[in-house]
């Protein structure tokens, strides 16, 4: 077999989680009863007009910010016109070769590397409505809620050359989507949703392949899982001879395969022509730049931050920077400069991402704050209780919540390092433990280990446990 | 010019039945051959008209301004709230 | 003189003098209605009751003291592409033949709240493509001046029943000429209104660049006062206008001195019949000898307005009609095979034949291959057209064309024929391809005694000036013998 190189590029559809639709006052909302959310507009009631809402525009021009890309800031809307039942007015308001947001770039980290893919263009167009299918039913029925809500549309060049870099990809737009606000992106609710076009080349080679376009690809394991299939796929049909066509093909992710919808041949003759019930799009420049100040700290900014300030682990540093969440709480914790970042880092991946991932709730829905997180880990670095003590603290947070201090005291938490104690402590045990003494003096250097764990089961694991090795090493050696 | 009127009908989601092909293939013809004589303009052309800038809406949701029953008044057919068309084959 | 006979602004006058009450004034065009409409057919739906309750809330109020609008009680007639609340709004297509719209345009709203007497929807073109309502799936409409001639259209209705005394004011669409096509062959003033300055919310478009939505009746004063009830910024339009709209009426003024009127000789050539060019000149002259200046001028890309009108108006329909499919509203065939099925029997069989060729125009001149040669360079020829108008208006106030080539023509004479038929709109696309203003004014009768018209094309947005030209133009003649004497 010959050795083939995957070309992938993706259209990432993000609905924007505005207050209203994209062309009417009606309520852009999820899950609510069938054709409630609806007017006259969005339905596309014969004589009724569109209204741009202009934070749409402003959410696509952040987004466009976000991915480096030029700002259109004249531009229009096109009608993009074909039937079908959940498109109301059998066309949809879209862009065409205007775009709010062009030549961009993304770059992000792929198993430690940096890679780039280039942004061809952000769009902002509506969503349609929704087809409720049921075997005991002959027909189909058509839920109009969905048309209208706001989609954004992110364009990749072909640079992705792996599933892996594009799930990476797909998971940084996720990311700074929720970083800047504008998207809910609920994968069960279909906030987010992805195009696919795959082609495969002999590595080397410098003309792309002919790719297929895969639609219905609704989460990123799903991309991943289409991209594969699909690259071998085509890498089988070349393979054997084959010639690979140009198509629109359709993932069912269940059964794991796709199917053709339509050829090259029967290829959709969209009509597109500029939206007439719409005027031009003209968004002040000193608006596109204000926008421009709104955009956070995004990911990559962020793990740069942290592994050259704070010395983490780059995978830690990913890990963190693209949860909002998580780096929210690192962020506040270390800028208390109260302990160390390496020690927060470990506790957010570890405890918290536990206890989060256990029980679905998002941080901010705990009642772990930046301040307790800080006071728990600082009492650990300074001693006054142990690591397994901390779990403690933590456990009581979560579950009755408290204050960090007091928590330490009603439970009796705090360590003792009070040196007279520890060494009548370590007096007591030596008396009862003379084997193990000798056992140490005769070079059984593991014998101290075993006297520590019984001071410290003596103080009933109160006792600093870094005094007491010191002390009971001390002893021995004198 | 010749018009594939079968090809546009389709597009079009329109059947013309065979006794009024020739006629609608005829009446295209000479209406494309009309509209056909154009001068060539020359220059750029731009379909964005920047001195005439739209006024954008606010972002504000209004609730309950209709009812289901009189948007779904005048369809053809509804069941369970829903607009009812043939099984859409995925 | 019965009451229907005349205009709406001597019926106001007449209710603020207590010489007639509004139920007088709406029982009074019903009787009209019951007596004519046999012959003319200008109706679709007639709302005898709910005219009749608002001309009644009309007269209590006047007698509580209210502070009404000029307009209040007077009767109007609606054209069927404007939805209107609770009643049918068929677009006189049987696609839509049973369609109730759920809210009402606004200019619906704004004719409501001036109180005024609705009196039911008027028939024209299907989906307003045509110029003489022969295209209408519900029947035709007859010429009151002469029933064996056309209308005109696509506001045949709206038109008819002002020259029948059916209706004392209507409002048309004009995407092409449809306003002032149809006064002019019925004898009625009509106005297409500079684009934007009346919203389209809940007209059912035909070309939404083009549409706009405007009024018919016996005198400028008339059109005047309707005209200031429905235009204004509306925010539901994204193309409406933002900006102080006059109140026409109250500034009309008869003046023509010193009026610089251009009259391009492109609009007078091979086409026009030698009787309207000369009425339309001699018109032209009057204007003059009351102190108005003429300027020759020209307008050379009108001889590509036909097809450039054709080009954009369809496409736009083209993709405007999609969403007549049998879902959501409207016909929906009987028998089908699957989805695609459908569509294609509903579409086919809820559409006439004039509508399903501009609809497969407009998709062809979109589709693929075709997009540059034909929308691409039409748009093109459009700035063209527009910046001619420009330069005229440089040196003219006003410009004076003929409004359509000829007079009234037979009904079926013309309907095989589309392109024939097309070319009655060659004197008004034009207006519409540059969103400018312009009206229609009756300007004498030809040999067959059927009547001419006049346009007259102002500037964007100079409604004043045009109406005052108009006015002007009126007292010349001594006003306007717009009824109908041989029903």
């Amino acid at each position: 077999m010959k050795d083939y190189e995957l070309v992938v590029g993706l259209e990432v559809h993000a609905e924007l989680n505005t207050e209203s639709k994209i062309f009417c006052d009606c309520k852009n909302a999820f899950g609510l009863e069938v054709n409630t959310q609806v007017c006259p507009v969005c339905m596309g009631m014969p004589g009724t007009l569109p209204t741009l809402n202009e934070k749409v525009v402003d959410y696509a021009i952040k987004m466009g910010h976000a991915l480096n890309c030029t700002i259109n800031n004249i531009c229009k809307q096109d009608r993009k016109n074909y039937f079908y039942p959940d498109l109301p007015k059998a066309y949809q308001i879209s862009q065409a070769d205007v775009p709010l947001c062009e030549n961009g770039k993304l770059e992000f980290m792929v198993d430690g590397e940096m890679k780039t893919v280039g942004i061809t263009r952000i769009h902002i167009e509506e969503d349609a409505g929704k087809l409720l299918h049921d075997e005991s039913f002959a027909g189909s029925l058509v839920d109009l809620n969905r048309c209208g809500v706001p989609l954004i549309e992110i364009v990749s060049e072909p640079d992705i050359r792996s599933s892996a870099e594009a799930k990476a990809y797909l998971e940084t737009i996720k990311s700074i989507l929720q970083y800047i606000g504008i998207s809910d992106c609920k994968m069960q609710e279909g906030s987010i949703r992805c195009d696919v076009n795959v082609s495969v080349r002999e590595k080397g080679a410098k003309e792309f392949g002919t790719r297929s376009e895969m639609k219905n690809v609704n989460s990123f394991s799903a991309a991943v899982r289409g991209i594969e299939y699909e690259a071998k796929r085509q890498i089988e049909i070349l393979e054997n001879g084959g010639t690979v066509i140009q198509e629109t093909r359709r993932w069912d992710d269940p059964k794991g395969m796709s199917f053709p919808m339509r050829s090259k041949e029967d290829a959709q003759d969209y009509r597109y022509f500029p939206e007439p019930d719409l005027l031009t799009i003209v968004v002040d420049k000193k608006k596109v730049e204000e926008l421009k100040k709104q955009i956070p700290e995004l990911p990559n900014a962020k793990i740069k931050r942290y592994v050259n300030d704070y010395s983490l682990a780059q995978i830690d540093a990913t890990l963190i920077a693209e949860d909002m969440e998580k780096s929210a709480l690192f962020d506040s914790c270390c800028a208390m400069n109260k302990c160390k970042p390496k020690s927060i880092s470990n506790w957010i991946l570890s405890d918290i991402a536990k206890y989060t991932n256990e029980t679905g709730k998002l941080i901010s829905e705990t009642n772990l704050t930046a301040e307790k997180l800080t006071a728990l880990i600082e009492k650990i670095e300074k001693g006054v209780i142990s690591n397994s003590a901390g779990k403690t603290v933590f456990e009581e947070i979560m579950k009755n919540d408290g204050d960090v201090d007091k928590i330490i005291e009603e439970k009796g938490l705090a360590q003792n390092s009070d040196s007279d104690f520890i060494e009548n402590l370590v007096k007591e045990v030596f008396a009862n433990n003379e084997k193990s003494i000798n056992d140490y003096k005769n070079g059984k250097t593991n014998a101290l280990g075993y006297l520590v764990g019984q001071c410290m089961k003596a103080s009933k694991g109160k006792a600093n446990p870094g005094i007491v090795k010191e002390t009971v090493t001390r002893m021995l050696e004198s | 010019m010749k018009i594939d009127i079968k090809h546009i009908a389709k597009l079009s989601r329109l059947k013309i039945e065979d006794d009024k092909l020739e006629k609608f293939e005829k009446d295209m013809e000479t209406i494309v051959n009309m509209v056909d004589n154009m001068p060539d303009v020359d220059g750029p052309l731009t379909l964005l008209d920047e001195e005439n800038p739209m006024t954008l809406r606010e972002d504000k949701a209004v609730a309950d301004k209709f009812k289901r029953e009189e948007l779904l008044a005048n369809a053809p057919e509804v069941q369970a709230g829903c607009l009812v068309v043939p099984k859409t084959v995925e | 003189m019965k009451l229907y006979e005349k205009t709406a602004s001597e019926l106001s006058e007449m209710l603020r003098n207590k010489e007639c009450s509004a139920v007088e004034i709406c029982n009074d065009v019903i009787e009209r209605i019951h007596e004519t409409e046999d012959k003319v057919g200008a109706y679709v739906t007639v709302c005898e009751e709910s005219a009749k309750e608002n001309a009644a809330a009309v007269d209590k109020a006047l007698a509580n003291g209210e502070n009404l609008h000029p307009l209040a009680g007077i009767p109007i007639g609606i054209k069927d592409n404007i939805s209107t609340k609770g009643i049918k709004t068929t677009c006189s297509s049987r696609m839509l033949e049973n369609y109730v719209p759920p809210f009402n345009a606004t200019v619906m709203e704004k004719v409501n709240n001036a109180k005024m007497t609705v009196l039911g929807k008027m028939n024209m073109d299907e989906f307003a493509m045509g110029s003489s309502t022969e295209t209408s799936y519900m029947h035709l409409t007859r010429n009151p001046h002469n029933t064996e001639c056309v209308p005109g259209g696509s506001s045949g209705g709206s038109a008819a029943a002002i020259a029948s005394g059916e209706a004392v004011l209507t409002l048309g669409s004009d995407t092409g000429g449809s306003i002032r096509q149809p006064a002019a062959l019925c004898g009625a003033v009509g106005m297409k209104p500079t684009y934007g300055s009346v919203s389209r919310y809940g007209l059912v478009a035909f070309a939404s660049s083009l549409d706009q939505i405007g009024p018919l009746g016996k005198s400028v004063k008339d059109v005047a006062m309707l005209q200031s009830v429905i235009c204004g910024h509306d925010r539901r339009d994204a193309t409406s206008k933002f900006m102080e709209y006059p109140d026409y009426a109250a500034a009309l003024e008869s003046n023509l001195k010193g009026l610089k009127i251009g009259v391009p000789k492109e609009y007078f050539g091979e086409g026009i019949d030698a009787e309207v060019k000369d009425s339309v000149m001699k018109a032209i002259k009057e204007m003059e000898s009351n102190g108005a200046e003429i300027k020759e001028i020209s307008l050379p890309s009108t001889q590509y307005a036909i097809n450039t009108y054709y080009i954009i108006a369809s496409a736009e329909a083209s993709s405007n009609l999609a969403r007549f499919d049998g879902v959501k509203y409207g016909y929906r065939a009987k028998d089908y095979d699957g989805l695609v099925d459908m569509y294609e029997k509903t579409r086919s069989e809820g559409f006439g034949d004039e509508v399903k060729r501009r609809i497969m125009l407009g998709t062809f001149v979109l589709s693929s291959g075709y997009f540059d040669a034909y929308y691409k360079k039409a748009k093109r020829v459009q700035n063209r057209i527009s910046a001619e108008f420009t330069d005229a208006f440089k040196e003219c106030d006003i410009i004076a064309t003929p409004t359509v080539p000829s007079s009234a023509f037979k009904i079926g004479e013309n309907i095989g024929d589309p392109v024939k038929m097309y070319y009655n709109d060659v004197c008004t696309v034009t207006v519409n391809i540059a969103g400018l203003p312009a009206i229609s004014l009756p300007c004498g009768k030809d040999s067959k005694n059927m009547p001419m018209g006049l346009q007259l094309i102002g500037s964007k947005f100079s409604e004043q000036q045009l109406l005052n030209a108009a006015f002007g133009y009126e007292q010349i003649c001594g006003g306007f013998d717009v009824l109908s004497k041989s029903l």
